[in-house]
C-alpha cells in the first residue's frame, strides 16, 4: 500500500496536518534576535497557542531558528545541530541579518546570506522582527507545511555536495564528521 | 583627591625612571607611559605595594602613522578611587611583549583577544591559538590598515540589491508615488 501513490498523498496530506500543529523550537540563539523569542513564547503573545514550544537538545527540535547575525565560529555549531536534528526540520531565517547581512553586511567575520549555506524555509525581515512579525513568520510556516512545500530537508540531502562545498569555503580545516545519509 | 593623585605620581616616578606621566585633567585618573621592559614590574607595584587591585581593562591602539602598537593597561584602587593608565608602545612589524597573567588570571582573556585580533605576542602565554576567530586566514582585523569591507567582499556571498544604499523610505515612495516631505530630504541620502 504504500508504494500506492494516491494513498500515500493521503498519508502525507494528514502527516503535514500533524506536523503544523506541533513545531518545536530548538532553545538556540545567536544573535541579538533571541531577545525577541522569550515575549513571544510567554503569555502575551503566548505562541503555544499555536503549537510552538521550546525544545531542550536538537533530536527533539523541528525549527532551527537562526536569530540574527552568524559568525563562522557560530556557523560550525549550527551546522552540526542542523544535522543532528531529525526529519521533519525547517529552518527559519529571522532578521535581517541572515537575510542580506543587515548592519552587519562589512563585517569581517558574519556570513551575509544564510540559504548558501543552510536550507531556509522562511525567512523574517526586520532588525529585529517584532513577536507580532515572528508569529506571522511562523504561520507563513504552517501554511508551506500543510502544502508540502517546506522541504529544506529534502533540498539539503539532495545538494549536500554543494551545501558543504560552500561552507568549507569558509570552514577551511572541517574538523566534522562527514554525514552520508 | 589631588593629593592622592600627587603622591601616587610621586611615588611611581621614584620607583621608576623610564614612567613618563602625561598630564590628565581628571582628579581621578593618572596616566603613565612606561618602556615596555618596564610592563611587569611597574603592574606587580601598583597591585601589591599602591592598592591596585583591579585590572579594568587591557586594550590596544593603533598608531599606524608612527609604525607602532600601544597596549594599555587600566588598573583601579577601590581604596583610592583612582584609575591608573600604563602605557606602552611596541614595534607595528614586531610586536612582542611580556604576559602579564601571572598578576591577573583575567589579563590571560585580553592577551588571547589581543594577539588575535592586533597580532601582538605575548612571550610566555599559555593558551590555544584560536580564540574568537576560528579558520581565520587574514591578518588581525583590528590593524587600522585591514580593509574590512574588502575582506567580506572576498570572503563571503553577498544579496544584490543594496548595492544603490537607497534611503528605504525613498524606494517605499517611488514605488508608491508618494511625495517626500522637504523637511525628510534633508536626512536622505
Ligand atoms: S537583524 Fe538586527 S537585531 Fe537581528 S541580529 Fe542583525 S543586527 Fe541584530
Amino acid at each position: 500500500m504504500m508504494n500506492d501513490k494516491n494513498s500515500q498523498k493521503i498519508v502525507d496530506i494528514i502527516q503535514n496536518w500533524a506536523r503544523k500543529h506541533s513545531i518545536w523550537v530548538l532553545a538556540y540563539g545567536t544573535g541579538c534576535g533571541a531577545i525577541e523569542i522569550p515575549p513571544t513564547m510567554t503569555s502575551r503573545y503566548d505562541a503555544e497557542r499555536l503549537g510552538v514550544r521550546g525544545a531542550a537538545t536538537p533530536r527533539q527540535a523541528d525549527v532551527l531558528l537562526i536569530t540574527g547575525y552568524l559568525t563562522v565560529k557560530t556557523m560550525k555549531r549550527v551546522i552540526r545541530v542542523y544535522e543532528q536534528m531529525q526529519d521533519p526540520k525547517y529552518v527559519i531565517g529571522f532578521g535581517s541579518c541572515t537575510i542580506n547581512g543587515g548592519m552587519y553586511y562589512d563585517s569581517y567575520n558574519t556570513i551575509k546570506v544564510l540559504d548558501k549555506y543552510l536550507p531556509v524555509d522562511v525567512y523574517i525581515n526586520g532588525c529585529m522582527p517584532r513577536p507580532e512579525a515572528v508569529l506571522s513568520g511562523f504561520a507563513q510556516l504552517q501554511k508551506r507545511i500543510a502544502e508540502g512545500r517546506a522541504n529544506g530537508a529534502q533540498q539539503y540531502k539532495d545538494n549536500l555536495e554543494w551545501y558543504r562545498a560552500n561552507q568549507k569555503k569558509i570552514i577551511p580545516n572541517w574538523i566534522m564528521p562527514e554525514y552520508n545519509w | 583627591m589631588k593629593e592622592i593623585k600627587e603622591n601616587i605620581i610621586q611615588r611611581i616616578k621614584a620607583n621608576f625612571a623610564d614612567a613618563a606621566e602625561k598630564n590628565d585633567f581628571k582628579d581621578n585618573r593618572v596616566d603613565f607611559s612606561v618602556k615596555k621592559e618596564t610592563i611587569p614590574s611597574i603592574l606587580f607595584y601598583l597591585k601589591d605595594e599602591m592598592g591596585f587591585i583591579h585590572l579594568s581593562h587591557i586594550s590596544c591602539v593603533d598608531w599606524l602613522e608612527e609604525g607602532e602598537l600601544e597596549v594599555v593597561f587600566i588598573v583601579w584602587s577601590p581604596k583610592d578611587k583612582i584609575k591608573v593608565f600604563v602605557r606602552t608602545r611596541l614595534d607595528r612589524d614586531n610586536p612582542v611583549m611580556d604576559n602579564v597573567d601571572m598578576i591577573w588570571r583575567q589579563a590571560n582573556t585580553y592577551e588571547r583577544e589581543m594577539r588575535e585580533m592586533f597580532g601582538v605576542q605575548f612571550t610566555g602565554l599559555v593558551a590555544p591559538e584560536e580564540f574568537l576567530l576560528e579558520d581565520w586566514q587574514g591578518p588581525p582585523p583590528f590593524r587600522r590598515d585591514f580593509d574590512t569591507a574588502a575582506y567580506a567582499e572576498k570572503t563571503f556571498w553577498h544579496r544584490p540589491g543594496r548595492e544603490d544604499a537607497q534611503d528605504v523610505r525613498e524606494t517605499i515612495a517611488n514605488r508608491d508615488g508618494e511625495e517626500i516631505p522637504d523637511f525628510a530630504k534633508k536626512y536622505s541620502r
